[in-house]
């Protein structure tokens, strides 16, 4: 499906800048290079909304910010324009980085606010440094070297919009296929999951922001010679808004959508109401409204799962229990001594203690269960030793390392894998890609589970997890997270909502990643009987504090645990 | 010393309008968790109201007829809004379809307001005189815009504590599913805090119109620098916009004064960022709880 838009978008690139000029309408011909590099930027917007999660609203600025470099470098101080393109690319780049910042802090509608707030005030600025930008008289600079006609109206500036579009379209579509963009994709989707991957959502949302700057800037420098002139009124908030609409109206993450969307909101009232350019903002308003009523997934994005809908779906991929279990399984160098060691953890919520002093110890190469009422702090503890939570009092090990106050991500490089009581799939990436993202982060360079899945390659590449029942997307993230090569694994309430034989072949995956993958487990679970059956040590919670700890068999019997699980676990 | 005096009342003056425009934005907010961001466009149109309405030199009873009035229709406006905004996010899996189609309604008045009276700026006479303050004149409108600014603070605390209506409203806020599974009409009574909004958005925009830049492309400056004082105060806290609105109206005007108007607008964004990257939960806001 996605081969089939580049194809398509490449196409259409390539037309819209070649027919116009062989059809000798200048007219269009101009038109069709402004609308390319208006695609251009609405791509590299494309990207940072859908992959990387990122709401900005101030891409304009970001494209006059490079197109104003040029006009005052290469125009008011008369430098050559590849210096003043330099200069350009370089400013848009700073500015994009600027906008990366606060994202480190706030998402969403806070960012949104934020770059909308950056393109109402950039403008502004031109004005108001007018000693600099010439201020509302705006500034002249044609390149002839680059608009000279070379045959039948195209010149070499046409080429490089051509160039820069497709190579725009086809860099997004490469992007997805590399590790870096499906570690963008999982950071804006989930944070939390990407965190306990190893990822640092902050230095992907960095890269994003980067990239679409880049890609940007370039079209800004190109803005010039193709208008001749740059204005703070070219560069108002309109033309952020213009950006972000293009990429709605197109079908957000869709690779076509933004420019299918570009051309919609751009040619329609041109086409229509050429002499009423008030209209045209109008336009922008109602067309961007109904389509999000009408076709929230966007003009491409309708398309595309309407014909999904009609396209007959015989293949259930299957992810079973028994396959993996078949494996020989290579158990790794078998480590000894504490995996986990938390020593008198302390968590205040304001006035409630969640945890009041817990001490902890997962040996290495033991299935741990921790088990206690709800609200007793099982959770809680598990995002401490994850990093999620900072403790208030107290200090958590990872074998030797102390990880008390390392972030997430840096204690998941520590070969810390978890899985979450909601799985963490992600449904916009195909099965395989999902098991990818684990393998993306694996430090070794031969993974042997992906090597084994191999013969399920083709089947999982072409479907994605809304197949899957629940039991399934239990299995996935948990052979996920074995991927990453993981070797302490923290899965919180994994056997909650499977049936009773889901539960049992459960029982076995866990031994499994026990017994033939020397893996460590530290198992939060409601279900007392699957942890009795498979936990080496059991540790009972209640209220904050450690109730009792010991071997299944001791724990069973006390009374203490008896007392607190009315109906008593029947182990 | 003067000066500082003179930056001090009109930058509160200043501020009464986005503390207004803060409060009108956490009514939405509390009750749907949606910003909109038309509401700067909706005080333009109140603004807007007050010039179609009133004569040129108005008088204090014509004024007050038609101040009511004012609120009651962009209430009703924005009760249509909020209908639109809602629609979608029935069904859709896409949360944050509201950012596009408030951001769309927010542009759409924008160009009607283009195209019904081009890019010209209108202006509105105050009713009321001028009056001193220690020893500077004070536009009567600034003192009204404050005034208003503390009355729908104190209306707002009274409807979320006392009545029935408001009190089930506070409860959408707190937890949504909880308010609904109690049997609460979430989506009418979202829909009724949209027009509660407008009132208050209404009002203010004829109340502060002789101040305003009553333009088609005034609306985002206000939406914005709103957010900002809403933001600094503390999201959902309308204390939090009364003294942020106050906080940012006096520091974009310091800057006005200081360094010229061109930079009102770029005092309050490098104010915004500041606060979210030190403190984003705000003056009065609290840290939201992680949840994993």
């Amino acid at each position: 499906m996605s081969d089939t838009q580049l194809r398509l978008g490449i196409g259409l690139v390539v037309a819209s800048i070649l027919l116009p000029s062989l059809l000798g309408s200048a007219y269009w011909a101009h038109n069709f290079l402004i609308v390319n590099l208006f695609v251009t930027v609405a791509v590299a917007q494309n990207m940072l909304l859908a992959d990387a999660g990122q709401v900005s609203f101030g891409h304009g600025a970001v494209f006059g910010m490079s197109a104003y470099l040029v006009g005052i470098i290469s125009g008011l101080w008369g430098y050559d324009y590849a210096i003043g393109a330099l200069a350009g690319v370089g400013g848009a780049l700073a500015l994009g980085l600027l906008f990366a910042l606060p994202s480190l802090r706030v998402q969403g509608y806070y960012l949104g606010f934020v770059t909308l707030s950056a393109a109402v005030v950039f403008p502004e600025m031109l004005v108001a440094f007018n000693d600099i930008t010439n201020g509302i008289n705006g500034i002249n600079r044609t390149v002839p070297s680059l608009t000279a006609p070379l045959f039948s109206g195209l010149s070499w500036l046409s080429f490089l919009v051509m160039a820069l579009t497709v190579a725009t379209l086809a860099g997004h579509a490469w992007l997805r296929t590399t590790s870096a963009g499906r570690k963008m994709r999982v950071a804006a989707v989930s944070p939390e999951a990407a965190m306990t991957l190893g990822l640092d959502p902050g230095r992907l949302r960095f890269l994003a922001f980067t990239i679409a700057a880049l890609v940007t800037g370039l079209a800004g420098t190109l803005y010039v010679p193709v208008l001749g002139f740059v204005s703070p009124y070219a560069f108002r908030v309109d033309l952020s808004i213009y950006f972000f609409f293009c990429v709605i109206v197109g079908g957000q993450g869709q690779l076509l959508g933004p420019l299918i969307g570009a051309w919609i909101l751009y040619l329609v009232p041109n086409a229509l109401l050429a002499d009423l350019a008030n209209y045209r903002l109008l336009g922008y308003g109602i067309i961007a409204l109904l389509i999000m009523l009408v076709f929230p997934d966007g003009v491409v994005g309708s398309i595309v799962s309407f014909s999904r809908r009609h396209r007959l779906r015989a293949r259930i991929a299957g992810i079973g229990i028994d396959p993996v279990l078949s494996w020989a399984g290579i158990r790794p160098s078998q480590e000894s001594g504490a995996a986990i060691t938390v020593r008198g953890a302390r968590k205040q919520f304001n006035s409630l203690a969640a945890l009041g002093g817990v001490d902890l110890t997962v040996m290495a190469g033991s299935v741990h269960g921790l088990v206690g009422p709800n609200g007793s702090g099982k959770t809680t503890l598990l995002n401490v030793v994850s990093g999620f939570i900072p403790l208030t009092a107290g200090s958590v090990q990872v074998r030797d390392r102390d990880t008390t106050r390392m972030p997430a991500f840096r204690v998941a490089r520590l070969g810390v894998g978890r899985t979450f009581q909601t799985p963490r799939v992600f449904e916009q990436m195909s099965i395989w890609e999902n098991l990818e993202i684990g393998a993306d982060v694996h430090s070794g360079n031969n993974n042997w589970l992906m090597e084994m899945l191999e013969p399920f390659r083709g089947e999982w590449s072409e479907n994605n997890p809304d197949l899957l029942a629940h039991a399934q997307r239990r299995v996935l993230e948990i052979l996920r997270t074995v991927a990453s090569d993981a070797d302490i694994l923290l899965l919180d309430e994994p056997a909650a909502g499977l049936s009773a034989i889901e539960r049992r072949d459960f029982a076995r995956l866990i031994r499994f990643l026990r017994d033939r993958l020397g893996k460590t487990v530290l198992l939060v679970e409601h279900d007392l009987a699957l942890v009795w059956k498979v936990a080496d040590r059991i540790t009972v919670l209640d209220a904050g504090r450690i109730v009792a700890e010991g071997p299944p068999d001791a724990i069973a019997t006390d009374p203490r645990v008896r007392a607190l699980f009315t109906g008593s676990p029947d182990a | 010393m003067d000066d500082l005096l003179i930056i001090a009342v009109r930058g509160i003056g200043l501020g009464s309008i986005y503390a207004l425009v803060g409060i009108s934005f956490n009514v939405v907010f509390n009750a749907s968790g949606i910003l909109n961001f038309a509401q700067g466009n909706m005080l333009v149109l109140g603004g807007l109201f007050a010039f179609l309405v009133l004569p040129l030199a108005p008088d204090v009873t014509q004024w007050m007829i038609f101040l009511p009035l004012a609120a009651v229709a962009l209430a009703a406006l924005m009760a249509v809004q909020g209908g639109i905004t809602l629609l979608p996010l029935r069904s859709s899996v896409e949360q944050h379809s509201w950012l596009i189609t408030t951001l769309a309604a927010s542009v759409i008045i924008g160009a009607v307001l283009l195209l019904y009276q081009g890019a010209v700026q209108q202006s509105v006479h105050s009713p009321f005189a001028n009056f001193s303050l220690a020893g500077t004149r004070v536009p009567a409108t600034y003192a009204a815009s404050v005034l208003l600014a503390l009355f729908w603070y104190v209306a707002l605390r009274l409807f979320h504590t006392k009545l029935l209506v408001g009190l089930a409203i506070s409860a959408i806020a707190q937890d949504m599913d909880a308010a609904r599974a109690a049997g609460i009409r979430v989506r009418r009574l979202q829909i009724g805090a949209f027009a509660i909004s407008g009132l208050v958005v209404g009002s203010a925009g004829f109340v502060a119109a002789p101040m305003m830049a009553i333009a088609n492309d005034s609306g985002l400056a206000y939406v914005m620098n709103g957010f900002v004082a809403a933001v600094v105060g503390g999201l959902g806290s309308n204390l939090g916009a009364l003294v942020g609105g106050a906080l940012v109206g006096v520091v974009s005007m310091y800057a006005a004064f200081e360094y010229g108007g061109e930079f009102q607008n770029a005092v309050s964004l490098g104010l915004l960022v500041g606060v979210l990257m030190l403190r984003p939960q705000g003056l009065f806001g609290r840290p939201a709880a992680r949840r994993v």
